[in-house]
């Protein structure tokens, strides 16, 4: 029962999350930390990272937390139910591209969806960032995190493995 | 990564022309879930219809989920070790100032005129304060979206 909620939700996010692999976040964090409690702050922000450090879209993260959930069924569900909504509508975006490009539905409502889906990704910061700022150090990391990557072109995978060292000497 | 691809199937291959590609991109940004994967998807679906959309989706996400499966189980496994810990709680510092710089460059791409900053900031108070349920805010976006920018174009 749990697998079929958890499949389902991730079927949901992806059918409606434009705008990167980021955008889903705010979605997973209702639903699997706050409303179903499945794993905490500080699993959910283990998982961003692991999706992050790995090859390809941050969507791998659904993986890590289904096989958290219920071990590798849970792993593989996860990347099925998160790309299965992706090869529907994208198949079918293709078929029919030129109408859904010039789709006045999917134009204006995506216009809408994609800066609420900032605002989102936005307000999700501030529980993660209660769970994971708690010292100077943890504070520091964050901010320098921010700027680095906001900043410069360095590749977020080495953010957070630097990020990884400083805590385990200093934490 | 684009070019790259560009590259082995527009140039090397001669599998798709280069306005396909282009057009695959493009679907890429405008479909949900992530851009590179539907941009793939695209692809395949061009070359081999239903079977490319899925083998393309299968060899473009293997090795990612294979990693980030055996990490998660190695995370399990230390659950509990002080020194991963210690690792995973710089980590999640870290990960929050990504995501703060992700909205930050979201919003720099994103939010152009009054109307997107008030879509964001209204989304932003309705989760972080009111805490409503974000699935139900995307689809009042949609359609706010829907209703606020569709006359524009007529």
């Amino acid at each position: 029962m749990i697998l079929l909620k958890f499949c389902l939700i991730l079927f949901v996010v992806n059918s409606l999350t434009i705008g990167g692999g980021f955008m889903m976040l705010p979605v997973l964090h209702k639903e699997f930390v706050e409303k179903y409690h499945w794993i905490t702050n500080q699993e959910f922000l283990d998982a961003i990272a692991i999706g992050q450090i790995t090859p390809g879209p941050l969507t791998v993260m659904n993986a890590v937390i289904g096989y958290k959930i219920s071990g590798l069924i849970g792993a593989v569900l996860a990347m099925v139910s998160s790309y299965l909504p992706c090869i529907i509508i994208v198949t079918l975006a293709c078929r029919y591209y030129f109408r859904y490009k010039e789709s006045a539905i999917v134009n204006s409502s995506f216009q809408g969806i994609k800066p609420a889906v900032i605002g989102l990704l936005a307000a999700v910061a501030i529980p993660l960032g209660s769970t994971s700022i708690v010292d100077l150090i943890t504070f520091s990391i964050a901010v320098i995190s921010f700027v680095v990557i906001a900043f410069t072109r360095t590749d977020p995978t080495f953010v957070i493995v630097g990020a990884g060292i400083i805590g385990a000497l200093f934490l | 990564m684009l070019t790259f691809f560009e590259k082995e199937l527009v140039e090397k291959h001669k599998w798709i022309t280069h306005e396909e590609f282009i057009e695959s991109v493009a679907l890429g940004q405008m479909t949900p879930g992530p851009p590179i994967i539907n941009t793939g998807i695209c692809i395949g679906y061009k070359l081999k219809k239903i079977k490319g959309a899925l083998v393309t989706t299968a060899g473009q996400t293997f090795t990612g989920t294979v990693l980030a499966v055996l990490l998660a189980i190695f995370y399990v496994k230390t659950k509990g070790n002080i020194l991963i810990g210690s690792i995973m709680k710089g980590i999640g510092a870290a990960v929050v100032g990504l995501l703060l710089s992700i909205v930050y460059k979201m919003a720099k791409n994103t939010i152009q005129d009054y109307k997107a900053a008030i879509f964001a900031l209204t989304a932003f108070f309705a989760l972080g304060v009111l805490k409503l349920n974000p699935i139900g805010l995307i689809l009042a976006s949609g359609l706010a979206g829907f209703i606020v920018y569709r006359k524009k174009k007529e």
